[in-house]
C-alpha cells in the first residue's frame, strides 16, 4: 500500500459519558464535501459521536458511511436517528436526509457552538471553496463572501502538492513555520500557478546551494494560500470600530483550519489569534446542520 | 560508447542506457519532491543493473526534464525541446513534427531537414499539468486512468480552459449522477483540446509524420481524442514515456 501522503487520515469518535438512550431527540448533521465527509451526532445538543471520512464517488454512499461511523461500537442505529440533515457540496444526494441547509448558516452555527458565542468570524476553508461569514452578536448570518471561481481549490490543491512532493499533509504547515522571515509568495492566483511554480522552486539553483529551504518553499506556497483567504475576509462588511482586532472572534473551519502554516499567516496579517476548539474543525459544517435541524 | 538518458519529470524520472544506437536498459522511478537526488540515482542504478552494465561502463551522462539540473553526475543537459525532437529523429528518421504531453509540460516542435528544431512552442502556464490533472481526478473518481477506452461515452463538457474549472466541472456532473467513466471521458476531451492548442500554435505546421511522446501518449482514450481534435493521426513509439530520456542520450549533450 502507498503512503497517502495528501489525505489527512479519517478518524471517528463516540462519547461515553452520554448516555443515548436517555436523550429525547437524537439528531445527525452530515457534511459531504467534494474532498471529505463529516458526520456528527448530537444528542439533546451535546455532542456524541463524530467521523471524517474520504469522499467516494457516490455521495449518498459516503454519507451512509461517515453516518454509520459515527454511531460505530455505541449500539445506536440509523432508526435511533430522530432527525438527519445534510449541507455541503453533494447535500442534494443525500436523499435520506429530512432537511438540507446551506453550508454558510452550517458553518456559522457549528463555529458558534465550537468556539463560543464570542465568534464573529467565521473562515471555512475546505477542499473546494473558501467562505467567510460574519456573524451579528445574536445568532443571524450578517454578511458572507465565497472565493472567485479562480481561487476554487484551495485545500485540494495542497493534497496534490503533497502526493507529488512526497510530504506529509499534516506535516506541511508546522515545516513551514521554520522560516524567520517568509518569502514571497508563489502566484496567488490560481493553484495550477502556484504548483508549477512551487514545484519549479525545487529545481532552482539557489534550492541545491541551499540558500533557499525546503520549509521557505512550502512557506511559499501556504503563503500564497492565506494571501487569497485574507483577501476573501477582507471584503466581508467591517465589524463595528474597534471590534475588528478582538482576540477570540475569529474562527477557522474545514480541513485548511488544521493547518499552522496557513491559519498562523492569517492571525499574522490580520493581527488577531484565532479562537480555539477541542473539536476538529472539520466537523463545524456536520455540527451545524445537526443543530440547524432542531 | 554507452550514454546514459536521464529525464527528470514532475511525476516521474526515466533512465535510458544506450549502447550504440540501442537501448540495453531503462527503468522509472516516482521523482517525488524533496527525495528527488536520491529518487534520481536509485533510477540510474536500477537501469544499470537492468543493462547489466557497472557505472564506470558509461561514457556520458544527459540530463534532460524539469528536474535536470538535480542529476549531479552528468556530462551534459539539454531542454526537453532538444530532447524531445532528438528522439523523434532517432526512432523515426523521416519524422516531421514531435509533440510531447507530460504530467506537467506539453510542446510541440517541427522538424527541419538540416536544422534539427525547426520552430517550437511550450504550454501557456494555464495550459500546465494535465498529466497530473487526469492522474489525479482518476483517483479522486476511482476510475483506471489506463483503462479509459477511445470513443467512451462522456457526461458532457466540461471547462477545457483550466485545470481547476475542470474539476470543479467533473465533480459537478458526479453530483448530478453522471457515472464517473463517463465524467472522465469528458475530462480526457478536455484535456485534449487543451493540449491540441499547443500544436494548433505552431505557424507551420508538418503534419505529415507527426511523433506523439510523453506519459499521456500512452493513454489510448487520450490519443484518440486529441487525434480527432486536430484531424490527423500520430506515430506513437511503443515506450513513449522513455523518448525524453532515449532523446537526451542521443543527443550525446550536443545541441543541433
Amino acid at each position: 500500500m502507498v503512503k497517502e501522503y495528501g489525505k489527512w487520515p479519517e478518524f471517528s469518535q463516540v462519547s461515553k459519558e452520554i448516555d443515548w438512550k436517555g436523550a429525547k431527540l437524537i439528531a445527525a448533521g452530515v457534511d459531504v464535501g467534494t474532498t471529505s465527509a463529516q458526520a456528527a451526532i448530537l444528542c439533546d445538543g451535546k455532542l456524541f459521536g463524530y467521523a471524517n471520512i474520504h469522499a467516494g464517488v457516490d455521495f449518498e454512499k459516503t454519507a451512509k458511511d461517515v453516518i454509520a461511523l459515527a454511531m460505530e461500537g455505541s449500539g445506536m442505529a440509523a432508526k435511533d436517528i430522530g432527525i438527519i440533515s445534510a449541507t455541503g457540496f453533494a447535500k442534494k444526494n443525500v436523499k435520506f436526509a429530512s432537511k438540507t441547509f446551506d453550508e454558510i448558516h452550517c458553518h456559522a452555527k457549528g463555529a458558534r457552538f465550537m468556539f463560543g458565542p464570542e465568534v464573529r468570524t467565521v473562515v471555512d476553508m475546505g477542499g473546494q471553496t473558501v467562505k467567510a461569514i460574519r456573524l451579528f452578536e445574536w445568532d443571524r448570518v450578517r454578511d458572507f463572501m465565497l472565493n472567485d471561481k479562480c481561487a476554487t481549490g484551495s485545500g485540494r490543491n495542497i493534497e496534490v502538492l503533497c502526493a507529488q512532493l512526497h510530504q506529509d499533509i499534516t506535516e506541511i504547515g508546522s515545516k513551514s513555520l521554520e522560516t524567520e522571515k517568509d518569502p514571497e509568495p508563489v502566484s496567488t492566483t490560481c493553484w495550477a500557478f502556484a504548483g508549477t511554480e512551487t514545484l519549479g522552486l525545487f529545481g532552482r539553483p539557489e534550492y541545491r546551494s541551499e540558500k533557499l529551504s525546503e520549509a521557505e518553499i512550502y512557506a511559499s506556497h501556504l503563503f500564497a494560500i492565506a494571501w487569497r483567504v485574507i483577501g476573501i475576509i477582507g471584503r466581508l462588511s467591517p465589524l463595528d470600530v474597534g471590534e475588528i482586532s478582538v482576540d477570540g472572534g475569529l474562527a477557522f473551519t474545514g480541513g485548511l483550519a488544521k493547518n499552522p502554516g496557513i491559519t498562523a499567516r492569517i492571525e499574522r496579517e490580520l493581527g488577531v489569534a484565532a479562537a480555539k476548539s477541542d473539536i476538529d474543525p472539520m466537523l463545524a459544517g456536520a455540527i451545524g446542520a445537526a443543530l440547524l435541524s432542531v | 560508447m554507452i550514454i546514459a538518458g536521464i529525464d527528470v519529470g514532475v511525476e516521474n524520472t526515466k533512465v535510458v542506457i544506450i549502447d550504440d544506437k540501442k537501448v540495453v536498459g531503462c527503468a522509472a522511478v516516482s521523482t517525488g519532491g524533496v527525495e528527488r537526488p536520491t529518487q534520481i540515482r536509485k533510477a540510474y542504478e536500477m537501469a544499470l543493473s537492468a543493462a547489466g552494465i557497472s557505472e564506470k561502463d558509461v561514457g556520458a551522462v544527459i540530463a534532460t526534464g524539469r528536474g535536470k539540473f538535480d542529476v549531479d553526475f552528468v556530462s551534459g543537459r539539454v531542454t526537453e525541446t532538444i530532447a524531445a525532437t532528438f528522439a523523434a529523429r532517432f526512432l523515426y528518421p523521416d519524422a516531421t513534427s514531435v509533440m510531447s504531453v507530460g504530467a506537467d509540460e506539453t510542446l510541440a516542435a517541427t522538424i527541419g531537414k538540416e536544422r534539427l528544431v525547426g520552430e517550437y512552442v511550450a504550454n501557456q502556464k494555464c495550459t500546465a499539468a494535465l498529466g497530473t490533472f487526469l492522474k489525479f481526478l482518476a483517483k479522486r473518481l476511482g476510475v483506471a486512468l489506463e483503462e479509459c477506452k477511445p470513443e467512451a461515452k462522456d457526461a458532457g463538457e466540461i471547462n477545457e480552459g483550466c485545470v481547476v474549472f475542470s474539476e470543479l466541472d467533473a465533480l459537478s456532473l458526479i453530483n448530478d449522477g453522471a457515472k464517473p467513466e463517463a465524467v472522465m471521458a469528458s475530462a480526457i476531451n478536455a484535456t485534449a483540446i487543451r493540449a491540441a492548442t499547443v500544436m494548433n500554435d505552431l505557424t507551420i505546421p508538418k503534419n505529415e509524420r507527426p511523433i506523439l511522446i510523453g506519459g499521456l501518449a500512452k493513454n489510448a482514450a487520450f490519443v484518440s481524442a486529441l487525434e480527432k481534435v486536430l484531424g490527423f493521426k500520430f506515430i506513437i513509439p511503443e515506450n513513449p514515456e522513455f523518448c525524453g530520456a532515449i532523446g537526451a542520450a542521443v543527443s550525446g549533450g550536443k545541441v543541433a
